[in-house]
């Protein structure tokens, strides 16, 4: 579930890159991206090449020492001034960028809005931004919908520099980001390590993927499943597992759940029994065939589908031959602790993608999306499945992993592929209505 | 022609496509999974496909035969991915078996065998009409509408979505009467795929005959009409079977 939450809000940012692109092309602004060369159609390949090369290393040198900077300040516990100026930071990306972006939509779509109004408008939204970005007590829809919308600007912004320093720089940070993560001293590393030993809150842009715990299930039972996940140890990072099931026999013996079956399609009812038979030294008081009327708020549901489990099995059994592995998406909380951006790691409480994550796949996308449909399509693709290919690691290494470099590799091949070989292939037989 | 124009096309392509995922496919992970996988393999065998063809393309004599040698391979090499498609659904089948007595669930039944196939299926239609048609329909969202020389009573972008329609439920289909075959090992259904795949490939040929949409795109509508009624039938049949077996047990 929280899969397609995440497939979902992947698939958001593609649309407002691509249009606010397109809308805007003014001449690309200089951004530290472009410090050093910028690029004009008429250089040759070669002079761009170097140039776009140039480019990245200035922009991954800097991202880097920004990185060990923030790792240097969290390690000197200077968590007031780090959240301070996280707020900062996300408030001017709010404002300013957004607000740059939403005057180029309002011309682009004719529609008038005076200054004071629009200032107005901009200030409150961004003000609830910051707000329900950096607290907690805010609904989680709300907050992971400002995540997106800061990906968003940040990418709209990011996919204007030239195409060549765009191809460059993504597969630049997603080397970068292979060894910030995976290098013993690197310090994404560093910095998710000292996060978990110290078990506090890092004031990081990180996108939890919240499970949604049924759809039929209340916010009374949601709350009260949160609460049950959470009072839970933290496991530790040796047994990072928490196999989903031992959580599913924990609250089962607790005697107050109620299972929900959600089984498929035509044998329904056998397999209802089936399962109400397995769980019925649990869940008799509870059970029988209106066995989800329980009612009562405290009840935390879980659904059991016949499905689920096979669902986590590819991703578990084809790791490891013992079912400790961790299970990624489903049911499971995550109370927002730590994480840095470009950060894909998992504890027992979720998946957690950083907005850096978000950022870079939009960018793919966009930057997509000014060639073609179909590369967009095929990038989409292709980054999906890197993700895909990057969960089914993380349950055989079990330790933060970098989300980029798989997905954006996976997606820039697509694009050239799809550029080069496939597209003159489907429309020189589609226009002809030849197809197979 | 403007957005509902283009809006209309999109959902005559995908429209059916669009409401078996979010009754069916949508509500389970697994399933969706199963999608994406499906149209990442499909994807892939277009662009090993185009990038065969890229060194003959593009066709500029006007005769139909390099046109029927693509079809004639294409389809080939899709069905061979099929097979392919059908090993590696089986190893992951026998995984959540082995899986599933592990932890004392129990296994696969038929129609969770179906629905995985159907979710294949639907992949593979799904790719097929997002590139084939829905990659070009981004100038039916215009001011104006497109028509090929060879066809000019139907607008172009009408005639590819009714054909991605039809190939849709035809891929959709014909894996779950592919899968069946496979597992039953029926002949008479494994053979009944490629040659309902071909014959409708073969159809598409009949649009470069001046005028010749008019005829080709309600065949292969009816083709797929077929595969649906096959499809449905063997179901049936299937899901009857084990009913009795069930009974008498």
């Amino acid at each position: 579930m929280a899969l397609v939450v995440l497939l979902i809000s992947l698939l958001a940012p593609p649309s407002a890159p691509g249009s606010a692109a397109a809308a805007a092309q003014p001449p690309p602004p200089v951004t530290a991206a472009t410090l050093v060369y910028l690029e004009s159609p008429t250089d040759t390949p070669g002079q761009k090449l170097v140039g776009a090369l140039l480019d990245a290393a200035v922009f991954v040198a800097l991202v880097a020492v920004v990185t060990f900077v923030l790792v240097a300040l969290y390690y000197y516990r200077c968590t007031g001034f780090l959240k301070n100026y996280m707020r900062f930071s996300a408030f001017f990306v709010l404002f300013s960028m957004g607000g740059a972006i939403a005057a180029t939509v309002l011309r682009r779509l004719g529609a008038p809005l005076d200054a004071a109004t629009a200032l107005v408008l901009l200030f409150n939204a961004s003000a609830v931004g910051v707000l329900s970005v950096f607290a907690s007590a805010v609904p989680i829809v709300v907050r992971q919908g400002y995540m997106v919308a800061l990906a968003v600007i940040v990418a709209a912004w990011l996919s204007r520099l030239p195409e060549w320093t765009t191809w460059i720089m993504l597969i630049a940070l997603a080397l970068y980001d292979l060894v910030a993560v995976l290098a013993p001293r690197g310090p994404l590393r560093m910095l998710v390590e000292l996060a978990s030993s110290r078990d506090d809150e890092l004031p990081a842009l990180v996108y939890e993927s919240r499970p949604t715990v049924g759809p039929a299930s209340g916010s009374s039972s949601y709350a009260s499943a949160m609460g049950s996940v959470e009072m839970q140890p933290v496991a530790d990072p040796g047994r990072s597992g928490g196999n989903q099931y031992d959580r599913v026999e924990q609250e089962d013996d607790s005697s107050r759940a109620v299972v929900e079956m959600r089984d498929v399609g035509g044998s329904r009812s056998s397999i209802r029994e089936r399962n109400l038979e397995r769980e019925a030294p649990m869940a008799v008081s509870v059970s029988g065939h209106s066995s989800n009327q329980g009612g009562s708020s405290q009840h935390a549901v879980i659904q059991i589908e016949q499905h689920e489990e096979g669902e986590t099995v590819p991703l578990v059994s084809a790791a490891s031959a013992n079912n400790a592995a961790p299970n990624e998406e489903h049911r499971e909380s995550s109370s927002s602790d730590s994480g840095m951006e470009f950060e894909m790691f998992e504890s027992t409480r979720g998946i957690k993608l950083g907005l850096g994550d978000f950022i870079f796949y939009s960018v793919l996308v966009g930057r997509a999306a000014m060639y073609d449909l179909m590369t967009v399509y095929a990038c989409y693709l292709a980054i999906i499945a890197g993700l895909g290919c990057t969960l089914i690691l993380l349950s055989i290494c079990k330790h933060a992993l970098p989300a980029l470099p798989i997905s954006i590799l996976l997606g820039v091949t697509f694009y050239f592929l799809t550029r080069l070989l496939m597209e003159p292939f489907v429309v020189g037989s589609s226009t002809n209505l030849v197809m197979f | 022609m403007t957005v509902a124009a283009g809006l209309g096309y999109a959902l005559v392509a995908l429209g059916p496509a669009f409401s078996l995922f979010a009754g069916v496919v949508a509500r389970k992970p697994f399933l969706v999974l199963t999608l994406l996988t499906s149209t990442l393999f499909w994807l892939i065998s277009l662009i090993i496909l185009s990038g065969i063809w890229r060194v003959f393309l593009p066709i500029r004599s006007g005769a139909w035969w390099p046109y029927a040698i693509l079809i004639l391979t294409s389809v080939a090499f899709q069905e061979g991915i099929r097979l392919v498609f059908w090993r590696l659904y089986k190893k992951t089948e026998e995984m959540l078996d082995s899986f599933a007595d592990r932890i004392s669930k129990p296994r696969l039944c038929l129609t969770d065998k179906m629905l995985i196939s159907l979710a294949g299926g639907l992949g593979h239609g799904v790719a097929h009409a997002v590139f084939f048609c829905l990659s070009l329909l981004t100038p039916a969202f215009g001011r104006a509408t497109f028509y090929v020389e060879k066809c000019s009573r139907m607008p172009f972008f009408l005639v590819s979505a009714i054909i991605s329609l039809g190939f849709l439920v035809i891929h959709t289909f014909s894996m779950i009467i592919a899968f069946n075959g496979y597992d039953e090992r029926k002949r008479s259904d494994q053979v009944f795929v490629p040659v309902v795949h071909l014959i409708a490939s073969v159809m598409t040929l009949i649009n470069l005959a001046p005028g010749g949409c008019v005829i080709g795109t309600p065949l292969l509508c009816v083709v797929g009409a077929v595969t649906l009624q096959y499809c449905w039938q063997m179901v049936w049949r299937r899901l009857s079977e084990q009913q009795h077996r069930q009974f008498s047990s």
